[in-house]
């Protein structure tokens, strides 16, 4: 098999579970759920997987090997991806590469976790009792959003409507963690609980159990699955870790140079041939909501300080110039972990087929899907409804 | 007596006026100053460091304040911490937990490296950890 360009690559079929808090619900039963529903939506059976990239955080050595078995024990070659925060995102870039690399013919990119799990075990670290401790993350996502209204005169506001956006895109959603019964307000988000100033609770994403699963093949093989159902392409699929700038912070938990996202970005617009305003979604990191804002000017959607007028201007709701985390993002659809960035990918490839519902953007042509991994990495893809 | 608790990120003085310093490495090919120490220069990526002590003072570039209790302390203040990125003349940006109440920060403020007890160890030594805190001032 030679190899094809990257986007001949089409995600063939996706599924997820509900993410939510499941303690009677095992990372192999969460695997097999999201794995074939994903088989089915592509109208494959495993035997059809060439090759397998499993993603997860929390779960000890071989698990996903493991978690593999719920399909079938086929012979196929399988590997574990990390990348914290991004480990669904970089799964789905190997599965890509693995088929535009000629490989395989099919590739499965399969992400799970029990967050919920590792909170109450030894996720929490040493905390101060080491010279690198973890604390809070949302400390460290604070100290960005510190820095950012001392420079730009952000308000708190600004943070709390992004994060009523998403909580409200959420109610949206069947496979949201949070669905709120009511219209979120931001002034309800300000006024719930602290947890680093500025963020308070509801401006940060909830600990969550789930999984979720990307399957991609040719476009030519798409076509023949599905026939007549839009083609959903890979344009393209980058992953970065930190480039040296001064100031940069070596020692203790870190989010990363807020750079890496611009660089990231960018190279992505290049491998794909566009820019930001072909871009008709957008999903990102909002663990933290002033993490969006931030990602706003960074992936290139506005100019260096306009992003709190995009806020302002309701530009990133649905309905919005360019709507942000349809799903309702890290903050409301959850964050597991190992699955996040395939739920992206499930809900990028529902939008470019037309088939989000109450959540539809309007004739959505290409998606952005970014995520950051603290430590660090960032990794953006961009996926389009193939041209007619 | 007093140990640190990981060797070769920070000096505990004998003399008590003496000021603790943070340790780090200057690249002897390119000038930039590292903290804590590496063997690499990340900015040239040449193999020509030297150890050196940085700071003891710096400025605010960003801080917040957790409101939970911090994990692994023995002395919680205030029921949260405060936390910080200070900017040392030399070069580098440090990110370290801060000794104070949430109303006595402000970007751009001077600050100074302290050391804190954390815990005694099995031989009855005082373990101590880096942080800064707001410059005294006259």
């Amino acid at each position: 098999m030679s190899p094809r360009r990257i986007d001949d690559v089409a995600v063939l079929g996706v599924g997820m579970t509900r993410f939510g808090i499941f303690p009677e619900r095992s990372n192999a039963e969460l695997a097999r759920e999201a794995g074939l529903a994903a088989l089915a939506d592509a109208n494959l059976s495993f035997r059809d997987v060439g090759e397998a990239f499993v993603g997860y955080i929390f779960g000890g050595t071989m698990t996903g090997i493991r978690a593999m078995k719920e399909f079938g024990l086929t012979g196929l070659p399988a590997t574990h991806v990390e990348n914290a925060s991004a480990t669904g995102l970089v799964a789905f870039r190997d599965a890509v590469w693995a088929v535009a690399s000629g490989r395989c013919e099919v590739a499965m990119a399969l992400g799970f976790d029990k967050m919920s799990a590792a909170m109450t075990a030894a996720g929490r670290g040493q905390g101060r009792d080491s010279i690198d401790g973890v604390i809070l993350p949302a400390a460290y996502f604070s100290l960005w959003a510190m820095r950012r209204m001392h420079e730009r005169g952000t308000r708190p506001e600004h943070f709390a409507r992004i994060a009523a956006k998403n909580w409200n895109h959420g109610a949206k959603n069947p496979w949201s963690d949070r669905q709120a019964d009511h219209l979120v307000t931001p002034e309800e988000v300000l006024a719930s609980r602290k947890i680093a100033e500025p963020v308070t609770a509801m401006m940060t994403c909830p600990v969550d159990d789930g999984a979720a699963c990307a399957i991609v093949g040719s476009r030519a093989l798409a076509r023949r699955l599905r026939p007549g159902r839009p083609v959903v392409s890979v344009l393209a699929s980058v992953l970065q870790t930190e480039t040296y700038r001064p100031g940069h912070i070596f020692l203790g938990p870190v989010v990363g140079p807020p750079s890496m996202s611009r660089d990231t970005a960018r190279e992505a617009y290049e491998q794909a041939g566009i820019g930001p305003s072909d871009v008709s979604v957008a999903y990102c990191h909002d663990a933290f909501a002033n993490e969006e804002l931030e990602y706003y000017e960074l992936l290139g959607f506005c100019p260096e300080g306009d992003a709190e007028k995009l806020v302002e201007e309701g530009a990133t709701q649905l309905g919005g110039r360019i709507p942000f985390n349809s799903d309702g993002g890290l903050i409301a659809r959850g964050h597991p972990g190992g699955p996040t960035g395939l739920a992206q990918i499930h809900e990028a490839a529902l939008q470019l087929r037309g088939e989000a519902g109450p959540r539809q953007v309007p004739d959505a042509r290409v998606a952005l899907a970014h995520l950051v991994g603290g430590g660090s990495v960032c990794t953006v893809s961009l996926l389009a409804r193939e041209r007619a | 007596m007093k140990v640190p608790i990981e060797a070769g990120y920070f000096t505990i003085p004998e003399d008590p006026s003496e000021k603790p310093r943070l340790l780090g490495s200057r690249c002897r090919s390119c000038g930039e100053h590292f903290f804590p120490r590496r063997v690499v220069c990340a900015r040239c990526l040449e193999r020509d460091t030297e150890e050196v002590p940085l700071g003891p003072h710096g400025t605010l570039y960003t801080w917040t304040y957790v409101h939970f209790p911090l994990l692994g302390s023995k002395r919680v203040e205030h029921g949260g911490y405060a936390v910080g990125q200070i900017d040392l003349p030399e070069g580098p940006r440090v990110q370290s937990v801060l000794s104070g109440g949430p109303d006595q920060f402000r970007i751009g403020m001077p600050m100074e490296l302290e050391l804190e007890t954390l815990r005694e160890n099995r031989e009855g030594e005082e373990v101590v950890i880096f942080r800064f805190r707001p410059e005294a001032t006259q």
